[in-house]
């Protein structure tokens, strides 16, 4: 019908939640139950609250926005600058260096583990001089925003285990997703909207794209209201977003109408209270469908805005389209956007493969960062960047100083986190001269994400969930350390 | 306050206790409210902060002091006991732990662990009281208490009455008949019951007239299929591998099973043997083994570069758990680390029970293929005696070629005088199948091989085909071999189905890599290799549709050398359906030199060097001896097995020969792959030794351990070499005695039907678990259960046969705040039902849906861009593929479950992804639920079929349409307000549609199956609507 009358009846419905002792069945309890209400101003009509007593303390950050390049890219051509291995060139991989650490069984056969520097020239990028390689020259100028942790780690060696572990704090199928946690603890702030948007991007043509799994967005054994929702590149951005073929929105508001007053009768009747929450969803329902088209379309955007993207930025579906939906997503209330890009596994032909992908997402990432900025949202936004391990410095397969490949290295990786809360322009961690043995600041993936808890007001020990006899956590068993050198 | 301590002083008090106990049976006395419960608020203290030095772990223990027992804690020790029971100043624990010196102060400084003052206090009012340890309840037999007197007759009403009582909560009537026939209908059978069925049920009134419905719906197979859902749940039962490439896995007659094992009730305590261990009964019978399967449905990788240690400790672990989790409520993965906290699980114990499952003969690495072994073979008699039959044919055939080969006229070309000109020679690689002993792989749907009746022919008797929904292939890379002769031309044929044109056709092959390729088409569909290189030929256009086509490549465009070894080729497509067929190689051939029809040159060429594609022996001979040296036998054996393998010139009668014999080897494998096949339990014949695993990593054995069960519960019958298997496991777990089996089990299926188990942490029954809220009911159903026989049929009659299941759903205000979650069963249940059940509804209501039973996965509507986003490039579940026909409409539990990507209609409405065990579902209530119920093609096009029987079995009048519609339903008539409101909506869409003709078109036309043309389109577009609403109802998604 008309917008006024959905407002109306929309605001008779959250003024019946806010009084009535009734609503005890979930998204009514979850709203009664919302005691930090006074913590932010939005949180009194929102639909979704934070759990009581959350976030733990102020926080820096209050979105995520968190671009996950799967296959996991190499930290040696990218951002650990290693000059002397040059002089390394087709020479073994010292064996101290190496000091019998597990291999993958792709290698673990070969008869040498020849050196492959990169062929890529490394400078000093931007005024607090990170090392950026020429692959990524948008990022040079986000340099000065960004810290760049050169000691990140992990257990896991191959892609399923480790994927699952970056995003879920364990390599066995089955926990709650990085974004599922911050979504059951914080809430959205988006009434019309979920609080968790994942996408998953195209890719080059011929890249060595590895899997991704529903498991790196999934809520695990959190309610699965907590799952991500894929905004989808093809078809109907939202699953069943789209009334059917012949249905209008006026056709789908008399039934919506006809239904509420039908539920209420039976309510009215039965008292269950998941009834009315149930009635609430179809309304929310409504109005997604309403602003999840309002989200894709990109007219409002300045001709600056989207050139700043890229060339790719109006392709739905594409990396440039995600990261500038991530921005309008945020912009919107939601808590978390994780943008999956796949394609980063290079074993072989590694310069023209990792060449291609970063033509997809440098300018994107650069761009977003920079929008970000500009609209003041940075400040409160944080903006993480990585893989899900990094890649051995001995290369895999033909070498040449033109073409090499390389394996998996869990030991060791660079990840880049930016803004809410992060220091600007520093780097953090050292590596060896072969980029195989962390010297100096290791920072292990628990601690990463007890750090993003923490800049979103988190004491990740306090975020947990009774499951399985025992109190889960993103970060497991064994405290993390959250790295307060890098917190601004 | 009386305390025990002061009773145990005084007789007196005594009986004034016992006389306050029987005056205010189970009540919250005052006494009781102070009494510190030990499992509750002692164990949890003392597993965190002291046992990790005072424990049940020796190598930590310090100072010689356990604190997890009451003996070893009240031990003297030379006269300071760490603790005295009711004196905490005289106990030594109350001394360190409320000390301020740090050098004594426990826990220590460097253990990080601090008591506060609330724990200390709790402690110290513990010891006061006595410092009592208390077994765990859940890990003492259940035994059946007394049924409480009671107006109910039914047992569990009788004790539920006692708790409502004691809580001062009402029940309520019982439901009427049309809530109650809809409400176990949907209970038993996952689907709704017709209006006939309603009507009948209302009608019926003989005393008995429920009993006797539960009866007919716990007969009917639909029951089956209804309860193996939540068990497939348990045992984390999907159509896919789970990780990495997440490929096809034959599991589905192990799905099958389930339900068949339901609908024959079988006993649990057999339901149980079969599945842990139906491959060590003795001559298990086929049914046996495919349960046994159970501890093969865990998830399973077969990722490059991953070490095979790692996965095969993995899969243990996860048989183990889930084994503890589903059987005895043990939440045993904490032990896998370090010793359980809170329940009395050492690791030690952990990884005996681990034991059991880890000599499992499955490799580490699935293979990425639907049969890793071990699995059984499903033939049917048919299939087997076709299989005899054809290899009795090839036994004849082999014999006839060793024959010919034997007698085979051969002339030396290279011994001719003179040698003979080089002439054009037609070499076939494929025809009527791939080569004999080629490792063949197919992506996207098996591999097809044709023969006339089923399409286009070129030559032979097979051809090959595909219909591929995207980027698909069939091809080998190794088991057989051909030689690129010099200036020779690569040939296939193929012939492109003008209804359904692919975008881009190509043919590769495989050296030392997949480096040599041609392709027709739209290149850029198909990524592999660098274009316009020899990696990848363009040719141009596609060949014409409708017609066999000869396609050339000369051998060298694709960068083929003379003399190089093909080890494979692939003959791969971007979508369409292409039939290919006589692919080889032509060229001119200088027949004296070459190795293919000299064998004098061939000995030449191969002296001395390994050929792999010699059998063993032979390679040997050849690379080890002169051919002068080889003995005639040798040298026979030799040229019997060049003639046959690798002369190119046999003669049509031999080459007629081999041709049926790599035919029949094609026809035996075709026979076979269409054979179900499950995977099945079994173990390694000799087992592996297993050991202690220190904090849970692969690489780190510590302790040797043997299978064994732990010590805090019953011990498994001493056997005379004390050694142990999964049967004996199995059998322990359901011998009767056993403290935890049967509750975990009747409180899943107390679950199942109201929403909550009497424990309702039902994968947890330990120490951090919830307790029972009505343990003497608890027990009473475990006990009863064991005593008929753990006859399932029978505890589910038990349970939907009370009054407590019967009841009204209604609930008052006041009721709701009591017990918001129903606990008390002051109502009946009303619950949102599960995902499939949802889906099997609104197609029971449309008559869309298809009963037929079992068989392999199907394809339901699946919404694009579900598996493609997110499969790896080489999986085989990279694409959907949409079922066509019937198989859109079967019941949900037959849908293909692919784990990396479930169904958004089950994952939306909390289906589990099956990764792993999954004890209880969540019930959420979302937005994106609204959004599939109203508007996926699935549920719309139901509401068509549903408007249409509407319009034709609901009478004549707008009226008793909606009628029938609604009471399908819901199973009761609307009330007026309700037919009004409906009434008023079918009219208004009824005005709007005859407006919009294309839209009404649009609306009836969303789905596959066709509406019936003699409708009236914007009639039946409007009542479409109003189904769609009344499949919407809140009524309608609940059980109520």
């Amino acid at each position: 019908m008309q917008p006024a009358h959905d407002y109306f009846k929309l605001a008779q419905r959250r003024q019946f939640f806010a009084s009535s002792g009734l609503s005890l069945g979930g998204l009514a309890y979850a709203m009664l139950s919302g005691q930090t209400a006074t913590a932010s101003p939005s949180s009194a009509t929102q639909v979704h609250p934070p759990l009581p007593g959350l976030p733990h303390f102020a926080p820096k950050a209050k979105r995520l926005i968190y671009l996950h390049m799967n296959g996991a890219p190499s930290q040696l051509d990218l951002f650990d600058y290693k000059p002397g291995l040059q002089e390394h060139y087709d020479k073994d991989l010292p064996d101290s260096v190496r000091n019998g650490q597990r291999i993958t069984t792709m290698t673990s056969g070969q008869a040498r583990f020849p050196v492959a520097p990169s062929k890529f020239e490394f400078k000093p990028r931007g005024k607090s001089g990170i090392l950026m390689s020429e692959l990524v020259p948008h990022m040079h100028e986000i340099a000065d925003e960004i810290t760049m942790i050169k000691s990140v780690h992990t257990e896991a060696i191959n892609h399923d285990p480790a994927c699952t572990f970056v995003m879920t704090g364990s390599e066995i199928p089955g926990k709650p997703s990085l974004g599922s946690w911050l979504s059951y603890g914080l809430g959205s702030e988006s009434n019309d909207l979920p609080a968790f948007v994942v996408f998953t991007p195209t890719f080059p043509a011929g890249s060595q794209a590895q899997a991704l799994f529903t498991r790196m967005w999934s809520s695990g054994f959190l309610p699965t209201s907590h799952n991500g929702v894929a905004l989808r590149g093809s078809g109907d951005p939202v699953l069943f977003i789209r009334n059917p073929p012949g249905v209008t929105k006026d056709d789908r508001r008399k039934m919506l109408d006809a239904l509420g007053q039908l539920n209420e009768g039976t309510h009215a009747r039965l008292g269950d209270p998941e009834t009315q929450t149930r009635i609430a969803q179809y309304e929310m329902a409504f109005r997604m469908q309403t602003s999840v088209p309002e989200l894709t379309d990109l007219e409002s955007e300045s001709k600056e805005t989207l050139e700043m993207y890229g060339p790719n930025v109006g392709k739905m579906g594409t990396y440039a389209s995600s990261a500038i939906l991530a921005r309008r997503l945020i912009e919107r209330g939601v808590r978390v956007v994780q943008i999956l890009h796949r394609g980063w596994d290079q074993h072989n032909n590694l310069p023209r493969l990792i060449s291609n992908q970063c033509e997809d997402v440098d300018q994107p990432t650069a761009a977003l960062i920079k929008d970000l900025k500009q609209r003041g949202l940075l400040e409160d936004t944080l903006v993480v960047f990585g893989g899900e391990f990094g890649r051995t410095v001995y290369s895999q397969g033909t070498l040449t100083k033109e073409n090499y490949g390389r394996d998996h290295h869990p030991r060791n990786f660079c990840m880049w986190m930016a803004g809410g809360g992060v220091r600007k322009g520093l780097t953090y961690g050292e590596t060896d001269d072969f980029s195989y043995n962390i010297v100096e600041n290791p920072v292990h993936l628990n601690d990463l994400n007890a750090t993003i808890l923490h800049c979103m007001g988190i004491d990740d020990r306090r975020l947990s969930f009774r499951f399985q006899g025992l109190d889960q956590r993103l970060t497991g068993v064994e405290t993390p350390k959250v790295i307060h050198d890098i917190l601004a | 306050m009386l305390t025990r301590n002061q009773t145990r002083g005084s007789l007196a008090a005594a009986l004034l206790s016992l006389l306050a106990t029987l005056l205010v049976p189970h009540s919250a006395s005052a006494e009781d409210e102070d009494r510190i419960d030990f499992n509750q608020e002692i164990i949890p203290i003392l597993s965190d902060k002291c046992f990790a030095c005072h424990g049940q772990d020796e190598e930590q223990r310090a100072a010689d002091l356990r604190l997890d027992n009451a003996a070893d804690a009240t031990a003297d020790r030379d006269g300071s006991p760490a603790i005295v029971p009711g004196k905490p100043d005289t106990s030594l624990v109350w001394e360190r732990i409320s000390t301020d010196d740090p050098d004594l102060k426990m826990p220590p400084e460097d253990s990080h662990k601090t008591l506060t003052a609330a724990e200390k206090e709790t402690i110290r009012l513990w010891i006061q009281q006595g410092a009592e340890y208390r077994e765990h309840w859940a890990y003492v037999a259940p035994e059946k208490a007394e049924i409480p007197a009671s107006e109910f007759d039914h047992p569990i009403d009788a004790f539920l009455d006692h708790s409502r009582r004691e809580r001062d909560l009402p029940h309520n009537e019982r439901a009427d008949r049309r809530t109650l026939i809809r409400r176990v209908t949907l209970d038993l059978t996952g689907l709704p019951p017709t209006l006939e069925e309603v009507r009948a049920f209302v009608a019926d009134d003989r005393p008995d007239a429920y009993e006797r419905l539960v009866d007919r719906l716990l007969d009917r197979p639909t029951y089956g299929e209804n309860m193996a859902r939540s068990w497939l749940d348990l045992a984390r039962y999907a159509d896919t591998h789970g990780l990495h490439l997440d490929n096809i896995r034959s599991m589905w007659p192990y799905r099958d099973w389930v339900v068949q094992a339901f609908n024959d009730n079988l006993p649990f305590d057999e339901f149980t043997r079969w599945q842990l261990a139906g491959d060590l009964l003795p001559a298990p019978t086929r049914e046996q083994q495919i349960a046994s399967g159970f501890n093969r449905c865990n998830v399973s990788t077969s990722e490059g570069g991953s070490i095979n240690e790692e996965w095969i400790y993995r899969y243990a672990v996860d048989r183990t758990s889930t084994m503890a989790e589903v059987w005895m409520g043990m939440t045993a993965g904490c032990a896998v680390c370090h010793d359980h906290k809170f329940d009395p699980l050492s690791t030690h114990e952990y990884y005996s029970l681990y034991a059991f499952f880890h000599s499992a003969a499955d490799p580490a690495m699935d293979g990425n293929k639907q049969d890793t072994p071990p699995v059984l073979k499903l033939y049917s008699e048919e299939e087997k005696e076709q299989i005899v039959a054809l290899r009795k044919d090839l036994e004849a055939v082999e014999q006839q070629v060793k024959e010919a080969v034997a007698s085979f006229d051969y002339t030396d070309p290279g011994t001719l005088d003179p040698a003979p000109e080089p002439e054009e020679t037609e070499t076939v690689w494929f025809e009527d199948g791939f080569p004999a002993g080629a490792n063949v792989q197919s992506s996207g749907a098996p591999l097809k091989l044709i023969t006339s009746g089923e399409g286009p022919i070129l030559s032979g008797d097979m051809a090959l085909q595909r219909t591929a929904g995207g980027l698909e292939q069939d091809y080998f890379s190794s088991g057989a071999v051909f030689s690129v002769p010099s200036g020779g031309t690569i040939f296939a044929h193929c012939y492109l189905d003008p209804e359904n044109l692919p975008e881009a056709i190509m043919v590769q092959f495989h050296t030392d890599g997949w480096k040599h390729r041609a392709v027709w088409g739209a290149e850029e569909k198909i990524p592999f290799g660098k274009s316009d290189s020899t990696e990848k030929v363009l040719m141009g256009e596609l060949p014409e549709a409708g017609q066999w086509v000869r396609l050339e490549v000369p051998a060298a465009k694709m960068g083929l050398k003379p003399g190089q070894k093909v080890t494979g080729y692939a003959f791969t497509q971007f979508a369409g359906t292409v039939t290919w067929d006589r692919m080889g190689v032509v060229s001119r051939v200088d027949r004296a030199n070459d190795a293919s029809w000299s064998f004098a040159a061939w000995k030449k060429k191969n002296q001395g060097k390994r050929n792999n594609d010699l059998p063993e022996g032979l390679r040997q001979l050849v690379r080890g001896k002169q051919p002068d040296q080889w003995s005639e036998e040798e040298a026979n054996q030799i040229f019997e097995f060049w003639i046959e393998n690798f002369y190119a010139g046999t003669g049509e009668e031999l080459a007629a020969l081999k041709s049926r014999k790599t035919k029949l080897k094609n026809q035996i494998e075709k026979a076979e792959s269409n054979v179900p096949v499950t995977l099945v339990m079994a173990d390694l014949k000799k087992p592996r030794e297993s050991f202690v695993m220190l904090r849970g990593a692969y690489d780190k054995p510590g302790d040797k351990v043997s299978r064994n069960v732990p010590a805090f519960l019953p011990p498994l019958p001493e056997t005379e070499d004390g050694d142990y298997d999964r049967l004996d496991l199995a059998n322990w777990l359901v011998s009767g005695s056993h403290p935890l089996t049967a509750r975990v089990t009747i409180n899943r299926f107390w679950q199942q039907f109201f929403g909550a188990g009497i424990v309702k942490t039902s994968g947890d029954f330990g120490l951090q678990g919830e307790p029972p809220v009505h343990p003497e009911l608890l027990d009473w159903l475990a006990v009863e259960f064991v005593e008929h026989g753990w006859d399932m049929k029978r505890l589910v009659r038990l349970i939907v046969t009370s009054e407590a299941y019967r009841q009204d759903s209604t609930v008052t205000p006041s009721v709701l705040e009591r017990d918001p979650e129903n606990r008390y069963l002051a109502r009946g249940p009303r619950l949102r039902l599960s995902a499939e059940v949802l889906r099997d509804q609104a197609l029971f209501h449309s008559g869309l849906l298809v009963n037929k039973m079992g068989g392999e996965g199907v394809f339901p509507y699946q919404p694009p861009n579900i598996w493609e986003p997110v499969a790896f490039g080489g999986s085989n579940t990279r694409f959907y593929t949409q079922s066509t026909g019937d198989d859109l409409y079967r019941r949900s539990l037959y849908t293909f479950l692919k784990r990396t990507a479930p169904p958004p209609f089950m994952s939306t409405f909390d289906a589990p992804s099956r990764e792993q065990s999954c004890t209880r579902r969540e019930r959420t209530n979302t937005p994106l639920q609204a959004l599939q119920l109203m508007n996926d093609v699935q549920y719309f096009e139901a509401a068509r079929a549903f408007a249409e029987r509407m319009l034709k079995e609901g009478g004549a009048t707008p009226e008793s349409r909606l009628t029938w519609g609604w009471e399908t339903t819901t199973a009761r008539p609307p009330t007026k307000k309700e037919l009004a409101l409906v009434t008023e909506l079918l009219d208004d869409y009824l005005n709007r549609y005859q407006n919009d003709e294309t839209a009404a078109k649009e609306v009836i036309t969303f789905g596959e199956s066709k509406p019936d043309e003699k409708l009236n389109a914007a009639e039946l577009a409007a009542y479409t609507l109003v189904g769609n609403l009344l499949l919407n109802l809140d009524e309608t998604i609940n059980k109520n």
